[in-house]
């Protein structure tokens, strides 16, 4: 499904070079769900850029589903997020002026569905995060948790065959991050490969196997085993970095 | 490839209707603009057409200066005489005259001319012009019927006199509006009654000369009476050759001047001068309201182009993450020329009604003439494509936006 | 408090230059074109006398043609004949009375070296200069015995003394005029009335005469009419008297009554003439004579050309637009600083106290705003100046009332632009902005 192989990412300034992700591999298979974690700054989010195709890399090779991604230009890149990729913000990131329904259908616009194929799809997604009967409210008239479902469903809306989330539940409490994570497993378990990056080890249990970064490498994997994950704990606090 | 779907123009009605002031505040603007400048360019084509009529005469190569004695043993009759002989010998000189007034100069000779004689009928007015016979060639004249003034039937005026010669010669426009039923062919040899009841004959027919008054609704109503004057003033009417005005004006005048010191020459004017200074409050009215309109449209192109940049900014994280869910730069591009132009589009048709409400007021309070209705499609256009690229340059920078940023979380 | 408000604003002025440049230009592009059209109107429609336009009537009597009006709808002539002039100047029944014409004629300046040249020349009686108020550099005007006498005396305008006599005082010194030997009774400081108020006939922003001589010299020296002349009758005869027999109307008459009653018995007056005058036979028309006074004079007149009342519209509208484009960018600007505001608002700032802080902002932008507009709207009337020539000379300049209105035109507009905005920016809650988004 996605395939890294000695990726590397260089931010360059006048005076120093950073080498975010140097010989990066990694390989996700169908179906799996996989957490990134790892310190602030060792190229997490880096990472997360290259394989969501928002960000653009200096060496390496990666393949998507199959495709080399390296020389497509921003068009096609685009077009590929569109189609093959799902994407939960730690920040949601709803449009503040466009309702629920409107916030579901943004990427399936640029898919060029038609009216009632749009429709179609939302409805489905909004049942399917719980959120059906709000369909005209806006994000601001909802609470964390609900907002994230909805970008959930934003995610989903296209049918993606591969999700990348950012710190999912970094702005929720305890109870919503929980449930978020429980919705993830479930649209895992119904076949859509989830990367999710986290710096919080807790929930890095909760996926089949876990990548810890550093320095912009992979320094670890960890296997999980799919028995009774523990509770996720503590993770309310991490807010407080965003002020 | 193209979907209609992804033209967003029911989101981003939307999300219009929920930020109303900023959409309104540019509706608003566009609609006072067009107003303006419709209205500015209704007026300005309007001037520009009244200064591009043509007065009939050979402007180009023209000029007129007066005479006034003032020494005891002055003789304006030989002093006239005189001075027209020597000025149509000078080389250059094709021909010249005397004449009591300057077409569109504004001062002049009006009088009234009617088909029956009696002081019970409305008289027709027209400006009057003093000639001799050499009018057709200095001022250029065609005579389209009848006859000319031959040098027999010119005659001395005295300064109170009040009887007229026996035939005069009028412009075509002065023939149809006095027998509006003929035409103006047949006019000539009717007679004509001015001042009430005294009888004068059409002698002939020029086809074009106007009145010295440009604001009058009858400008091309003009008579000609073969008569010289013996008033206190002389004025000359000269015309000379291409390109020997300049050499000419002042040589004249100095020749004038030289020639008898009992005088005093002045108002040397070449005829340019006085379309110039006729049509300088037109001149000038055009210049304000092309000036106005430039601004104007910069102010409004400025503040579409500063609150489009805002937005822009505000949006970043937005459109962020549009780009991340698959919107090309040319979806994001076209997000915000189209919301321009839904917004464009309220404020040019609110535009027509503010333009055509403007122009009401106009023609009833300060008569000015009803608008063209063409100009209003054409304003609205106009608008949109100031709109349209105002905001091409910040929706450029939006579009440039880099997809990476949905992922910042700060 | 009002120190610190303002150093913020100079601070969020700095922080967001562009858009701080942009709300400067707009509003000083908007004040300087309505303050310059604004200005003309204003100099247009001046009361050129006002410590006595309330006094001052202008007299108009109908002796037109029965067939029609001299004006539609049934207006009396604009001017008089030379019968009725002379007839009411002569009854002597308003407190002052002064008839008047314009002619021209050659002066010979005394001096060998100064030129010849022909003089615009205003025929009046003595009191014109009493009624006016016009103000006298040497000398003064001629006596009534003058007028009646038909003296060969003249007051010089400042400029043709300077002229003639090179700026010296030349009361008693004499010079030739259509030919006749003239003595110098009085030399006139600038004066230019705007609009030339006693006279607009031919054009009411042009510069008074050169010289002013009594008008009986009028007959005289036969001298030739000046402005415009009408008749509806041909003269009887073609001698010159004959012409100011006629009724033809050449002339003007201003009279000062100083009380209502003055003017009541006035009007009364001039109908009692108007129908001894139908007795004669002239006068075929209804009663239809009218006094009035200075700025109903300028109003009857249309002294306020139609173009400037165009310009004022469009200058104004203008206007809008720019306060509409400062209202759209100071919101842009105040919802930038919405997380500042918020945080202001938690640290225990009130609503009000926010207010003021960008008020204070607003105003030092439209002040600014204000004195661009002003510089504009002074390179504005210069441009008027140039582009109108000798008409504009006495209609295109600022006076303090004017630079006045200007300011304060620019704060209460801009201030009406910034409320909005601000009332908009310090209604934010005090928490909602310190969540990250």
């Amino acid at each position: 499904m996605l395939n890294m192989q000695n990726v590397t990412k260089i931010f360059r300034t006048d005076l120093v070079e950073t080498r975010a992700l140097s010989d990066f591999n990694l390989h996700v298979k169908e179906g799996e769900f996989v957490t990134v974690t790892g310190p602030s700054g060792s190229g997490k989010t880096t990472f997360l850029n290259i394989a969501g195709l928002l960000e653009s890399f200096d060496d390496g090779v990666y393949d998507l589903d199959g495709e080399n991604v390296r020389h497509l230009n921003d068009t096609q890149r685009s077009r590929l997020r569109n189609e093959k990729i799902g994407f939960i913000f730690q920040s949601f990131n709803l449009i503040p002026d466009l309702d629920l329904f409107d916030n579901v259908d943004v990427p399936l616009r640029y898919r060029g569905f038609n009216g009632s194929e749009r429709k179609r799809r939302i409805e489905r997604c909004l049942e399917l995060v719980g959120l059906a009967n709000r369909m005209k409210h806006l994000p601001a008239q909802l609470s964390g948790g609900q907002q994230q479902r909805v970008a959930i469903a934003r995610a989903l809306a296209g049918e993606p065959r591969f999700l990348l989330a950012d710190e999912p539940t970094g702005n929720l409490d305890s109870k919503m991050a929980h449930s978020v994570m429980q919705l993830l497993k479930d649209i895992n378990d119904e076949g859509t490969t989830i990367v999710m990056v986290t710096h919080d080890p807790s929930l890095a249990r909760e996926a089949k196997r876990n990548i810890f970064v550093k320095d912009g490498k992979v320094s670890d994997v960890t296997h999980i085993s799919a028995s009774a994950p523990e509770p996720i704990a503590s993770i309310s606090a991490s807010g407080a970095r965003h002020v | 490839m193209l979907h209609l779907s992804s033209w967003e123009i029911g989101p981003i009605f939307r999300a219009m209707t929920r930020n109303k002031v900023g959409a309104v505040l540019i509706a608003l603007q566009v609609a006072v603009t067009m107003c303006i400048i419709v209205n500015a360019v209704h007026i300005l084509m309007e001037r520009t057409m009244q200064m591009a009529r043509d007065s009939g005469i050979d402007e180009a190569n023209s000029f007129y200066l007066s005479s006034t004695g003032f020494a005891d043993d002055f003789n304006d009759q030989v002093v006239i005489q005189t001075d027209l002989d020597a000025i149509r010998a000078l080389p250059g000189v094709i021909d010249a005259m005397q004449i009591n007034a300057i077409p569109i100069s504004g001062g002049g000779w009006s009088m009234g001319l009617q088909t029956q004689p009696g002081a019970e009928f409305e008289g027709v007015g027209t400006a009057v012009y003093m000639v001799d016979d050499h009018v057709l060639n200095t001022l250029d004249l065609e005579l389209i019927a009848g006859e000319a003034f031959k040098p027999s039937d010119i005659r001395w005026r005295q300064r109170s006199q009040r009887d007229w010669p026996a035939e005069i010669i009028i412009t075509r426009a002065l023939a149809e509006n006095l027998f509006p039923e003929q035409s103006y062919q047949d006019t000539v040899g009717k007679t004509l009654y001015i001042n009430d009841d005294e009888p004068v004959i059409v002698k002939g027919i020029i086809d074009k000369l106007q009145a010295p008054w440009v604001g009058w609704e009858r400008l091309e109503n003009a008579m000609l009476s073969p008569e010289q004057t013996l008033f206190s003033s002389s004025t000359y009417f000269i015309r000379t050759e291409p390109g020997r005005l300049d050499e000419l004006m002042p040589a004249v005048e100095q020749m004038l001047a030289d020639s008898n010191k009992g005088r005093v020459v002045r108002g040397l004017r070449s005829m340019q001068e006085t379309r110039d200074r006729t049509y300088r409050r037109d001149q000038a009215m055009i210049k304000i309201l092309t000036t106005v309109m430039i601004t104007l449209t910069l102010v409004t192109a400025l503040g579409i182009v500063g609150l489009a940049s805002f937005n822009v900014n505000r949006r970043r994280k937005q459109i962020g993450t549009r780009r991340a869910l698959g919107a090309s730069q040319v979806s994001v591009l076209r997000y915000f020329m189209l919301e321009n132009f839904l917004i464009s589009s309220m404020g040019v048709i609110l535009g027509a009604v503010l333009t055509v409400g403007l122009n009401i007021y106009l023609v009833q309070s300060l008569g000015l003439t009803k608008l063209h209705w063409w100009l209003i499609p054409v304003g609205m256009l106009t608008l949109w494509l100031v709109g349209q690229l105002a905001v091409l340059g910040p929706a450029r920078r939006a579009a440039a936006t880099s997809p990476a940023i949905a992922t910042r979380t700060v | 408090m009002f120190n610190y408000y303002l150093r913020l604003a100079l601070l969020s002025i700095r922080r967001n230059p562009i858009l701080s440049a942009l709300m400067v230009a707009a509003i000083a592009l908007g004040i300087g074109a309505s303050m310059t059209t604004i200005t003309v109107n204003y100099l247009m429609s001046s009361n050129p006398i006002p410590q006595k336009s309330d006094q001052l009537y202008y007299v108009q009597v109908d002796s037109w043609d029965p067939n029609e009006p001299a004006e539609e709808p049934n207006e009396p002539p604009e001017q008089l004949t030379w019968t009725d002039a002379n007839n009411l100047y002569a009854a002597q029944k308003a407190q002052r009375q002064v008839i008047m014409a314009t002619t021209a004629a050659v002066v010979e300046p005394p001096s060998q070296d100064a030129k010849p040249f022909n003089a615009y020349i205003r025929l009046t009686t003595n009191e014109f200069f009493p009624m006016f108020d016009v103000p006298f550099l040497y000398g003064g005007h001629w006596q009534a015995s003058a007028d009646k006498g038909r003296e060969q005396v003249v007051v010089l305008s400042r400029k043709s003394n300077d002229k003639i006599f090179g700026g010296e005082n030349s009361v008693g010194r004499s010079l030739r005029l259509a030919g006749r030997q003239f003595t110098v009774v009085g030399v006139l400081e600038s004066w230019y009335p705007a609009p030339k108020f006693y006279d607009v006939g031919t054009g009411a922003f042009e510069e008074p005469e050169d010289l002013y001589i009594p008008f009986l010299l009028k007959e005289e020296l036969q001298l030739p009419n000046g402005g415009n002349t009408n008749c509806w009758k041909t003269p009887e005869d073609d001698s010159f008297a004959g012409f100011l027999r006629s009724e033809c109307i050449n002339y003007q008459m201003w009279v000062e009554l100083p009380e209502e009653q003055d003017k009541q018995a006035y009007l009364a007056f001039l109908n009692n003439y108007a129908n001894e005058q139908k007795a004669l036979g002239r006068f075929p028309r209804p009663l239809n004579n009218r006094l009035s006074d200075v700025m109903q004079w300028m109003e009857n007149r249309q002294v306020v050309t139609d173009d400037a009342r165009v310009m004022l519209w469009l200058s104004l509208m203008f206007l809008v637009v720019c306060l509409l484009n400062t209202v759209g960018l100071l919101l842009a600007k105040f919802s930038g600083k919405s997380a500042e505001i918020g945080l202001r608002r938690a640290i225990g700032a009130s609503r009000q106290a926010l207010f003021y802080q960008h008020l204070v902002e607003t105003a030092c932008i439209g002040l600014t705003g204000g004195i661009a507009g002003l510089a504009l709207a002074y390179l504005g009337l210069l441009g008027i100046g140039s582009l109108y020539g000798s008409f504009a000379d006495n209609l295109s300049s600022l006076d303090i009332n004017m630079v006045l209105l200007a300011l304060l035109l620019s704060l209460i507009s801009s201030i009406a632009a910034g409320l909005y905005p601000t009332w908009r920016a310090c209604s934010i809650a005090p928490a909602s902005q310190l969540k990250s988004q």
